[in-house]
């Protein structure tokens, strides 16, 4: 029952194309986790001020999935909303990697009958256009790896640091509707600075 | 009157649209290609040949095919063979005397499969039907799932297929009711329709215009002006076989035994749903390239559409077996082509010299947004749905139903040496097949002009 409800809020939920989102402060209640991540990676992250229905950006709230920071102070921090039967998913996710800028590369396995394949490829590929926010210019990758595989994803640059955010590209959105949603989201994104 | 974007944006446009649903838009959307007429003169013996216009795309001949294709399926209201074969018969002929026999009249091409020969004729067929003595096996066979197909691949059992083609949807239409609705001969079992092309000239092509009117997942993806959903152009000359190679007894290899079926050929139909999403979202362009073409083809410019496959460019299988043994990956074409091009030059029964590495199969598939068809009279076994869904009902012309296996077979890794290319069936590996899903199929004989209606029904 609950997940029907949310399944039809988010078809009554879908935002327009003209939605706009101005970056006021990251939001009281997710305040807390981000300026945590800051610290611990000793780096700005960016927090956003809206995401696509149903989902929130509380670090330890209800829709957190993956919260990764590796050796090299690189982080995912992934947002999920997983429908039950055929209702869709909502998937955002958030990367960054601080003190470089080159677009990583994901390892790649080819399983043929006989050997295992094994190769690299950039994580991010098929740039297709750019978005802007205030202070972002962000580059559009249309074909992505691993945590990201099958979701449109914005990569930009700032202070020698590469960030992105992506969206899976599956019901209950389009990917029209994934295009605008990651606009709405880049505008929305404010930055939080380490501290102490 | 042409749609605007704004009038068509989102999909509303499709259902306030007459008897021909969302194709109606193909007129609304683009132009006819301008063409020239076909000069005065006997109809060719191939039923299959049409005349089609060429153009240059990024610098490689393109040929340009009709806007509009249907193929309707059907099976046989009546036993007086005599009768029914000289009204469609007069049908047809009516039909050519009022379209010229070129994509802007109307090309018609009947085709039988393999109940009507068994059921209909059993006799006459057994002494005159073209026997493969490649294969060692009838020219027609019963259609048969391939590695890669879904264990559901409908397997169909339809008496006849009529394939029309045209730049205008009224002679399809017109044709469709002479041959089926003013005649008692046939019950049609499905209609499939599609379109292909546009874009040549810079423009949005109508496969892009079409998935976008229709909304189908992935239409943003599809890029601006890509003659086929998947971003290639397939109908460049050279990868399509010359106008009678795919004719039974041009290669050699098939028996037309005493000549009943001499300018005939072999048909294969099927209807294979495109998953673009897949396609676009998970295969870059330079993936896309080599799953579509070879390994290790790293000199295509980002974007491009048009890859030269001319006779030189093909992979023999002992490359596309070591690019395997490199890569883990084979393409789609490279595979294919291990039996799809002449390995050495042959000479034609006219005197036609067809050097090493032109192509056999005749291709004529369309894209459609059928789901699978646009009508059916077995909804519940074809799986209808009235939803779009973008796909391509395969037809291509082969001397043989064995030539086309061997094709198909290529395409899963299993080359013709029986050396198998070890990818499994739905394998990322297999690239530009891992999204393709095959729905129906069945194989059909395409008699000469002259025998064309119920064919060996006289005898």
């Amino acid at each position: 029952m609950v997940a029907g409800v949310v399944a039809l809020a988010l078809t009554a939920l879908v935002p327009g194309a003209s939605a706009r989102t101005s970056a006021q402060a990251c939001p009281a209640a997710w305040k807390t986790g981000w300026q945590h991540l800051a610290n611990t990676v000793k780096a700005p992250v960016y927090c956003p001020t809206w995401m696509p229905n149903p989902l929130d950006a509380q670090i330890r709230g209800d829709w957190q999935d993956i919260y990764s920071i590796g050796k090299d102070r690189s982080y995912l921090v992934s947002f999920l909303y997983h429908g039950e039967g055929a209702s869709g998913d909502v998937h955002v996710n958030f990367r960054g990697y601080p003190g470089r800028t080159a677009v990583p590369r994901c390892k790649t396995v080819v399983l043929t009958g006989k050997k295992t394949l094994r190769g690299t490829t950039p994580c991010f590929a098929d740039s297709a256009g750019v978005q802007k926010a205030p202070g972002i210019r962000a580059t559009v990758y249309r074909v992505n790896q691993d945590a990201d595989q099958w979701h449109v994803l914005l990569a930009w640059r700032h202070a020698g640091s590469l960030y992105t955010v992506s969206e899976h590209v599956i019901k209950p959105y389009t990917f029209r509707q994934v295009v605008t949603n990651l606009d709405r989201l880049l505008r929305s994104l404010v930055l939080v600075r380490p501290q102490g | 009157m042409r749609l605007t974007r704004r009038r068509f944006l989102g999909g509303a446009a499709a259902g306030v649209l007459g008897g021909a649903g969302v194709y109606e838009l193909v007129d609304k959307l683009t132009a006819a290609p301008a063409r020239r007429a076909r000069p005065a003169g006997a109809l060719p013996r191939e039923q299959h040949v049409i005349d089609l216009g060429l153009v240059e795309s990024e610098g490689v001949p393109v040929i340009v095919p009709p806007l509009h294709h249907e193929v309707v399926t059907a099976t046989l209201k009546i036993t007086d063979l005599k009768t029914a074969q000289a009204g469609l018969e007069r049908a047809l002929v009516e039909l050519e005397d009022r379209y010229s026999l070129d994509a802007a009249g109307l090309g018609v091409t009947v085709a039988w499969g393999l109940p009507y020969f068994e059921r209909h004729v059993p006799e006459q067929a057994k002494l005159r039907l073209p026997f493969d003595h490649r294969a060692g096996k009838p020219a027609l066979l019963p259609a048969r799932r391939f590695p890669s197909d879904p264990a559901d691949t409908v397997l169909e059992q339809n008496d006849v297929a009529i394939l029309l083609r045209s730049d205008s949807r009224a002679h399809i239409d017109d044709a469709r009711k002479a041959l089926f609705d003013d005649l008692p001969y046939l019950r049609m079992t499905s209609i499939r329709r599609g379109f292909a092309g546009g874009g040549f000239a810079g423009k949005q092509s109508l496969p892009k215009k079409m998935a976008m009117a229709a909304g189908v997942p992935g239409a943003d993806l599809i890029p601006d002006n890509s003659e086929l959903f998947l971003g290639f152009t397939s109908t460049q000359k050279a990868g399509l076989g010359p106008r009678l190679i795919a004719n039974h007894e041009t290669l050699g290899f098939v028996d037309v035994r005493g000549g009943y079926f001499r300018g005939g050929t072999h048909m294969h139909l099927s209807h294979i749903d495109e998953d673009l999403e897949a396609w676009y979202l998970n295969f870059d362009f330079d993936e896309r390239v080599l799953t579509t073409f070879r390994p290790g083809l790293t000199s295509v410019k980002q974007g491009t559409q048009t890859v030269p496959q001319g006779p030189k460019d093909f992979a023999t299988q002992a490359q596309t077996a070591r690019a395997f043994e490199r890569t883990g990956r084979f393409g789609h074409s490279a595979s294919i082509q291990t039996t799809s091009r002449l390995l050495q030059d042959v000479v034609g029964p006219d005197g036609t010299v067809y050097p090493k590495g032109t192509a056999i199969p005749q291709r004529a598939d369309f894209n459609t947004l059928d789901n699978p068809f646009a009508w059916s009279a077995t909804p519940d076994r074809d799986k209808l749905k009235s939803t779009p869904s973008a796909g391509v009902h395969f037809v291509v012309f082969n001397p043989s139903s064995d030539d086309f296996a061997r094709n198909r077979l290529a395409m899963d890794g299993v080359l013709p040496d029986g050396t198998k290319l070890d990818v499994g069936p739905r394998s990322r590996a297999q690239g530009f097949n891992s999204v393709l899903t095959t729905t129906h199929r069945q194989n059909f004989l395409v008699p000469p002009r002259a025998h064309r209606s119920f064919p060996l029904a006289e005898l």
